[in-house]
């Protein structure tokens, strides 16, 4: 098997008149990995996947999923064959029933398991004969996480799809997540659900106003990220802690607060240089990094 | 599944216009031909030419509707993602919902003018199978640009009633400003057989306007393309 990304875009952008909805992109998805795609509402992750799927066309750059160019018209077909989709909103046919629904899609895919979509019908206690206009907004939710989920993609794209979702539901979400990435799928997946993407993902992107931020494993971010909290027995001076890897810091009286992506350790040594009264390192949660990157923009 | 979707989707439309035209059909030419005495033969075939009259209204009518739908229609109801999601490119799913369309178009044609031929075959009054056959070779020949016309208004607007008033309103203005300065250009003749009418028998010429039929369907051709490469270059 390749280790070529599934996704890989370069300088991706997308415009709608003044307004850039994706600037500059240059994402790459690693294979067999679920990756997070993190960002504030309207930061352009939607976009960016109707892009990659070839729903919206980019007004600049260029990108491939699964090798297959994003802006041909035949490839972005093949590729479409190979990826299932969860869109944000869950849209569904509302004239169909449930059993329609899934006969509709089942017949478009090789790759269709019969035998997970019975489980899935199961698990979800979806009624099959009830039309979709008529179910409710979770059970929306499961029947179009079951049209992804009952096929053997190689990618699986899910726009928020906790959305709606109680939490059982969301925790069978997450198990079915890392159970098809251990089968080898890889998962490309936009949340506002952090702690759900600290539970799975081995990657985390970030993108704020269009820009991608951040393009790192949750491992890395993990093992650098640190919160320093010192205590001087004077106001301390700011200027001293600006140094690399620091991100912000946040002064109060005689205290200090010091967020740093990386290098904790000079911070350490430079607080025990200004004879701080107190030093404590903690780890950063990726709620703390993910607002402390989109508050930086 | 294509098929089963644009089936799905136009099937109550598709039926109501159907009983509506095949009801008003049977039921016109029944009470009417009634009314004709027999050795007003003329009269008899002048009935069923103004029942093409009223027919072509009610079938434009449908067609229109039928046209309307589609991946722009579904961005506004919020199911283009599913729809475009599939592997199929959007010229197939332009393409079935089309000939989903122009079938369905012609039963609507077909279906009318057979309860016609019933009814007038049970009322002793036969009519020639070529006179039934003409006139739905011109609704169908003559008018699947009011269709075209439909699917290209319904892949640039996507409103539920603005798309069909603008349709209708196009068609109106289109009889209109032909009736007025390119008469010998009216579709609208063209579909009810006034070109094609002896106004002495009222029955039809024979020989079908095959020009003008050729014409009305390349022109359905052009705007057939042109919502092809609408839809191709619209974002969703």
């Amino acid at each position: 098997m390749t280790n070529e990304p599934v996704i890989l875009t370069r300088a991706l952008a997308k415009s709608y008149g003044n307004l850039a909805a994706a600037r500059d992109l240059n994402l790459s998805v690693a294979r067999n990995r679920i990756t997070a795609f993190l960002g504030r509402n309207g930061a352009g992750k939607s976009t960016t996947i109707k892009m990659l799927l070839g729903m919206t066309r980019p007004t600049a750059g260029s990108g491939t999923v699964l090798g297959k160019q994003i802006t041909n018209t035949t490839e972005s077909c093949e590729l479409r064959r190979r990826v299932a989709y969860v869109a944000e909103d869950k849209p569904l046919y509302g004239y169909m029933t449930v059993e329609q629904t899934i006969r509709f899609a089942s017949s478009f895919y090789t790759d269709w398991r019969r035998d997970v979509e019975q489980k899935l019908v199961c698990d979800f206690e979806l009624p099959l004969h009830r039309k979709v206009k008529m179910l409710s907004k979770g059970m929306r939710t499961k029947l179009a996480l079951l049209l992804a989920f009952a096929r053997r993609p190689d990618l699986l794209i899910l726009d928020e799809p906790s959305e709606g979702l109680d939490p059982v539901g969301i925790e069978y979400l997450l198990q079915v997540l890392v159970a098809l990435s251990a089968e080898g799928v890889s998962v490309f997946f936009s949340s506002h659900q952090i702690g759900e993407v600290e539970r799975v993902a081995d990657h985390v992107c970030i993108l704020d106003k269009g820009c991608l931020l951040m393009d790192t494993s949750l491992d890395q971010l993990r093992q650098f990220y640190r919160r320093v909290d010192l205590v001087f027995s004077a106001p301390p001076p700011e200027r001293e802690f600006r140094i690399s890897g620091v991100q912000r810091i946040e002064t109060s009286g005689r205290q200090m607060c010091v967020f740093a992506s990386e290098n904790a350790e000079a911070v350490v040594e430079r607080a025990h240089d200004l004879n701080a009264v107190s030093v404590e390192v903690a780890p950063v949660g990726l709620r703390d990094i993910f607002l402390e990157t989109v508050r930086e923009t | 599944m294509l098929w089963y979707k644009a089936w799905l989707e136009t099937r109550s439309r598709f039926l109501t216009c159907l009983a509506t035209l095949t009801l008003f059909s049977g039921i016109f030419v029944h009470h009417a031909q009634a009314l004709v005495r027999p050795e007003w033969k003329s009269d008899f075939n002048r009935l069923l030419f103004v029942n093409q009259q009223f027919l072509v209204i009610m079938w434009v009518l449908a067609v229109v509707l039928l046209g309307m739908g589609g991946i722009v229609r579904e961005k506004a109801v919020g199911t283009s993602s599913l729809t475009l999601a599939l592997p199929a490119s959007r010229v197939r799913l332009l393409g079935v919902r089309v000939a989903t369309g122009i079938l369905q178009a012609a039963m609507l044609a077909t279906v009318p003018w057979i309860a016609v031929f019933f009814v007038s075959t049970f009322a002793r009054k036969p009519i020639l199978v070529n006179q039934v056959l003409s006139y739905v070779l011109l609704l169908i020949g003559g008018g699947l640009v009011y269709f075209a016309l439909a699917v290209l208004v319904s892949s640039l607007v996507a409103g539920e009633y603005t798309a069909p008033a603008i349709a209708f309103g196009v068609v109106l203005l289109g009889a209109i400003v032909f009736d007025s300065w390119l008469r010998q250009f009216n579709v609208w003749r063209l579909v009810t057989g006034d070109f094609s009418i002896d106004r002495g028998t009222y029955l039809l010429s024979a020989h079908p306007p095959w020009t003008g039929i050729l014409a009305s369907l390349s022109v359905a051709v052009l705007l057939l393309l042109a919502s092809a490469i609408v839809v191709q270059r619209r974002d969703f």
